[in-house]
């Protein structure tokens, strides 16, 4: 019912989408696959109205259509979840659900009962408990990307365009989406839907498109592909293993933790890690492994218990702290804590490492320069210029100036939080070559993620949280998925 | 080649700013002379050195509205120490301005380590310091300034000494946002204060040293007017803030803060002090000149703001 | 990533028309350019907003549309720096004469200097500078001080307590009818001044402090001298709310309407009639005989007038 018929989209010099057509029917869950750049996110913005189409027709329930703004979509019944979270932080969940269809009665009053219950009951479909009063700006990333969905959800739109709606979701919370969305489909909806985990596209997708570049390859239902040929269709080549191998780590403690504690996020957590080596932090949304993570930077301060670097005890009161012991990090929240929006890709790569080409206060440009262009090639990212404003790159190309500020500072210890969530996976396995030539180099890893895979591939221990509790500590050899995820569920 | 660009992005108010001085060379046979254009920098000096000082405020996503009542200090306190045999020039010069470091210091202190909102801290300097402007003149105006100090609004070769000053401050500045550490540190604290904490940044000393600058700033407007006046006034000053963050505004930086640059800030203040000598010049009533001045910044600014989105 | 459109004239065009409407519209208001021969005045004031500085600044204009010459009117809105600015663009556009109805003794100085170093006559109406201009037309305000005082005497015998509202402090009006106050005062040794304010010429600041007094004072003062009537009206305004205006003897300065008014209806007990007309008429027809290069008198003094229920009317005429 919604078609998309040689639609292409140009930005300056740039062509991002190149006469693409597909075809989304009711009752269908499409999925659309590529990888970062390839256009998946400027279709669904096309379909959705954002953007408007430099050649090309869209046609819905037979009429060629030419939305100017999103609400002219969203009236027709097509509605969008970004892979930027756009909530108003000061507003409750509630209001944010309802936002813009608040029940009022005659009169226009605020009808609160009502607004809390139809909250309630969307959040229950996503099986999420969250409680409707709390503030969004009080929520995780995670729990931020469930209440949006649950705005959609309440929408009934006809057509719910998602972009990467589960980079932020544990496993149990996406089976609680993928329920709603069978749910959905059930009741005639279609759903398009982007994601880079393999595992999802197979469980859920009933026909997948993939576009290369730009412009479309091929369109077919989900039972026609393997992983192996989805991703060469994705890639137009063949990747070997996406994984590189472990280099064995030494013996040496570069950083000891003893009964860490900052309540209610994580309780005597103790745990060491040696040079070269990649410790894996597995665990639920809410585990607090982020919290914990965090204090080793200086940005969460734990309340009690030690932090011992080089057999130096050492108290990080603030990232700056962190730094000047060669502690780096890089959050999982790229927007809020990471990019600086309006400065460009040079100036945020440099930012960290900035005091390395100053004298006497003055910035000497030209090294700043030449050293921004070999991080650029080095890290392969995607950008027109060294002086493009950051905001206009795609989430991919900004984590990998994020990654490269961090490590132009030279930190011995590196904290990754979700390192590769919104990543396409042509640049994933460039990460994950890049972990494994920071431990060859003889650096330290704190690796949290929430793939599995990723986890069980990447480290050499893994450090399971429960609740804030560290319910498990293994080498990875003897890891299995089930063994994490039974000592991470709740008791 | 970055001045190039920079330019470009400024383009619609200079356009307007073009269109304007052509019109007024046409229109009226002083504007052009070269007497009324070095009025004109003259009148636009003051409030180009407090525009220069809160542009590094308004960088770091923060508001500073005591400049008025802080200029009004300083020039008392300048004043105080200006009688003629008192002490060489140099002593109330520096009285004046250092009154104003620590006006800013103060505001920088409380909005960091204090954590309150700079709109509500520098409201309430905004009155203490006029408070205190009063309490040290006993109400009246100080007067009775050497020589010295009151040719401090003259000229030298023929370039009005308060031009070179707001001249010497804006490179200065527009040098130091661009090619220092720190400067590079206030777009980061004000395009996104919690990202630059993250990347080891400290966001506390980046702000108190805006606050301060600026008030440092507004301590040297304070000698300048002082000086052009020959007397310490405790009414000085009346919202200059407006006029000073309005052309800051209307050069292009944010006031959410990470956006900006001196060059916009020279515009505006051009912009303004052009269409104020302008309307003069076309002997335009006063009621009339305020309408006026809205329209044309109004559409100056709409302009540039769409001429900078593509 | 963002899109980058061509060049758009469109826009561009728009504002030009804009900003030239805007200008047409101000420019409008002037008159054809200048025609030989014909004298161009000045006439800087000091702040429109005030009743009695409204009142000599419609003189001025009127006297220069009577004796045919182009009189520039610019208000200074109380701020020195911008008198002095307007000065400065007077001298750029080579008037014959300014007139200068001063901000400040001090701060407006600058202005009568940066005059005299052109070449460009200055007459100064109303208040004095430090700086000597090339002539003065006003009135004695000790002269309206003493008045006021003196009429205070009489009415209390010279027995009692006075309070005194002060004008902005520093400025030429309000160092001088103080002085003249305090002449009177000196020569009455029971009259007794039993506190004095600034209220800043502000009629509702005056009524404020009023209120504060009798807080303080009730029943212990029988005169109040406002140094101008905006004041004394607000004295009085919070006198009749609270009740105590029959013990109470107010007097101001400048005979403004309102006030020439209140004394009619035997509200307000007297004021000091400042001749705005007057001073207007003649710091114009001064200017004039400067321009021509005629002789004229360096100082041109009008004297003030008590106003009281007695001969209110012949001012209400005026």
């Amino acid at each position: 019912m919604l078609v998309a018929q040689g639609l292409s989209k140009k930005f300056g010099d740039l062509t991002v989408l190149k006469a693409v057509s597909v075809e989304f029917r009711p009752g269908e869950v499409h999925a659309l696959m590529g990888e970062n750049g390839a256009g998946k996110s400027t279709l669904m913005k096309l379909l959705a109205g954002l953007y408007q189409p430099d050649a090309g027709t869209i046609t819905w329930r037979g009429h060629p259509v030419h939305w100017r703004s999103p609400l002219e979509a969203l009236a027709q019944g097509i509605a969008m979840i970004h892979q930027e979270l756009m909530p108003i932080p000061d507003l409750t969940v509630a209001e944010n659900i309802l936002l813009g269809r608040e029940p009022t009665n005659a009169w226009g009053w605020l009808d609160q009962k009502l607004l809390q219950a139809e909250a309630v009951a969307w959040l229950k479909v996503l099986d999420c408990h969250l409680d409707p009063q709390t503030r969004m700006r009080d929520l995780t990333v995670a729990q931020t990307q469930v209440v949006e969905i649950a705005k959609a959800l309440g929408r009934r739109a006809d057509v719910i365009l998602m972009d990467e709606p589960t980079a932020a979701l544990s496993d149990h919370e996406c089976t609680a989406l993928f329920k709603a969305i069978r749910q959905l489909c059930q009741r005639g909806v279609a759903v398009v839907y982007t994601t880079h985990k393999m595992d999802e596209v197979f469980q859920l997708a009933d026909r997948i498109t993939v576009l290369r570049d730009g412009e479309w390859v091929t369109t077919q239902p989900a039972s026609n592909f393997t992983p192996a040929s989805l991703i060469s269709h994705m890639v137009g080549r063949d990747l070997a293993t996406v994984f590189p191998a472990l280099t064995p780590a030494s013996q040496e403690v570069v950083l000891e933790v003893q009964a860490l504690t900052r309540e209610p996020y994580f309780r005597k957590v103790s745990f060491q890690l040696h040079r070269g080596e990649v410790l894996g932090l597995a665990g639920l949304m809410g585990a607090g492994r982020t919290e914990l993570v965090s204090a080793l930077y200086g940005l969460l301060p734990a309340t009690s218990g030690t932090i011992t670097l080089k057999g130096q005890p050492v108290v990080l009161r603030n990232p700056a702290d962190a730094l000047a012991h060669g502690v780096g990090m890089v959050t999982e929240d790229r927007k809020g804590l990471g990019i600086i929006p309006a400065l460009s890709v040079q100036q945020n790569l440099t930012l960290t490492a900035l005091h390395r080409f100053t004298q006497a206060g003055v910035i000497l440009g030209t090294q700043e320069k030449q050293v921004s262009q070999a991080e650029m090639t080095r890290f392969k990212i995607k950008a027109r210029g060294l002086t493009q404003p950051i905001r206009e790159l795609s989430g991919g190309n900004q984590q990998k100036v994020l990654l490269a500020r961090m490590l132009l500072d030279a930190p011995e210890i590196v904290i990754l939080d979700e390192p590769t969530r919104g990543i396409d996976i042509g640049a994933k396995s460039e990460i994950y070559a890049l972990i494994g030539q920071l431990t060859a180099a003889g650096k330290a890893v704190l690796l949290v993620s929430s793939e599995l895979p990723e986890v069980l591939a990447l480290s050499h221990r893994i450090l399971v949280l429960r609740q804030g509790d560290l319910a498990l500590e293994i080498p990875a050899s003897d890891a299995t998925p089930e063994k994490v995820l039974s000592n991470a569920m709740p008791l | 080649m970055k001045f190039n660009r920079e330019f470009f992005h400024r383009f619609g108010i200079i356009f307007v700013l073009g269109i304007l001085i052509t019109a007024l060379s046409v229109s009226t046979e002083s504007f052009g002379t070269l007497s009324n254009l070095t009025n004109v920098a003259r009148q636009v000096s003051i409030n180009g050195i407090l525009a220069v000082g809160v542009t590094f405020v308004l960088l770091t996503a923060g508001v500073d509205l005591s400049l008025g009542s802080v200029v009004a200090l300083s020039g008392v306190v300048c004043a105080t120490f200006a009688h003629p045999g008192q002490y060489p020039v140099l002593v109330p010069i520096l009285l004046g301005i250092a009154t104003g470091g620590l006006c800013g210091c103060f505001n920088g202190l409380l909005v960091t380590r204090g954590g309150v909102a700079p709109f509500i801290v520098t409201l309430g300097m905004m009155t203490v310091a006029r408070g205190l402007a009063l309490i040290f003149s006993d109400g009246r105006p100080v007067a009775n300034m050497s020589p010295g100090l009151t040719n401090l609004a003259g000229d030298v070769a023929g370039v009005p000494i308060a031009v070179l000053c707001f001249a010497l401050v804006a490179l200065a500045a527009s040098v130091f946002l661009k090619n220092f550490r720190l400067g590079r540190h206030i777009y980061a604290v004000g395009g996104n204060e919690n990202a630059a904490r993250v990347a080891g940044i400290s966001v506390t000393r980046v702000k108190l040293f805006a606050y301060t600058l600026c008030g440092l700033l507004t301590g040297l407007a304070g000698v300048v007017l002082a000086a052009r006046i020959t007397t310490g006034q405790p009414n000085a000053g009346m919202a200059y803030e407006l006029d000073a963050i309005a052309a800051v505004v209307i050069g292009g930086t944010s006031l959410a803060g990470g956006v900006g640059t001196i060059l916009g800030t020279i515009l505006g203040v051009l912009l303004i002090g052009v269409i104020n000598n302008g309307l003069d010049l076309l002997m335009v009533s006063s009621y009339y000149q305020a309408v006026i001045k809205g329209l044309i910044i109004v559409g100056a600014v709409w302009l540039d703001r769409r001429q900078a989105r593509s | 990533m963002r899109p980058v459109p061509r060049f758009q004239v469109r826009p561009y065009l728009w504002t030009a028309t804009l900003v030239l409407a805007a200008l047409g519209l101000g420019g409008c208001k002037k008159s054809e350019p200048r025609q030989a021969g014909e004298i161009f005045i000045g006439y800087s004031s000091r702040d429109m907003s005030a009743e009695y500085t409204a009142k000599l600044s419609e003189a001025i204009v009127a006297q220069g549309k009577a004796r045919n010459v182009r009189l520039v009117l610019v208000d200074a809105q109380a701020d020195a720096q911008k008198q002095i600015s307007q000065t400065e663009n007077f001298i750029s556009q080579k008037v014959d004469v300014i007139i200068l109805n001063p901000c400040e003794f001090e701060a407006s100085s600058p202005a009568v200097e940066r005059a005299k170093a052109a070449k460009i006559p200055v007459v100064n109406v109303n208040s004095v500078t430090k700086a000597t201009p090339d002539a003065y037309v006003g009135s004695n305000d000790e002269e309206a001080g003493v008045m006021a005082m003196e009429a205070i005497a009489q009415k209390l015998n010279g027995k009692g307590n006075v309070l005194m509202i002060h004008g902005i402090m520093g400025q030429s009006a309000q160092l001088q009818r103080d002085a003249g106050a305090h002449r009177v005062l000196a020569k009455y040794p029971q009259l007794k001044l039993l506190d004095q304010q600034t209220a800043g010429w502000d009629r509702a600041k005056a009524m404020a402090l009023t209120e504060n007094w009798l807080q303080a004072h009730r029943g212990n003062f029988q005169a109040i001298f406002a140094q101008n009537d905006e004041m004394a009206m607000g004295a009085l305004l919070a006198l009749e709310r609270a009740g105590a205006k029959k013990e109470v003897f107010v007097i101001g300065v400048d005979a403004i309407a309102q006030a020439l008014t209140a004394v009619k209806e035997g509200r307000l007990d007297a004021t000091v009639f400042q001749d705005a007309v007057g001073q207007g008429h003649g710091a114009v027809d001064l200017a004039i005989k400067i321009a021509k290069k005629e002789p004229f008198e360096k100082d041109v003094l009008i004297p003030f007038q008590v106003v009281t229920r007695q001969n209110v009317d012949q001012f209400l005429a005026k």
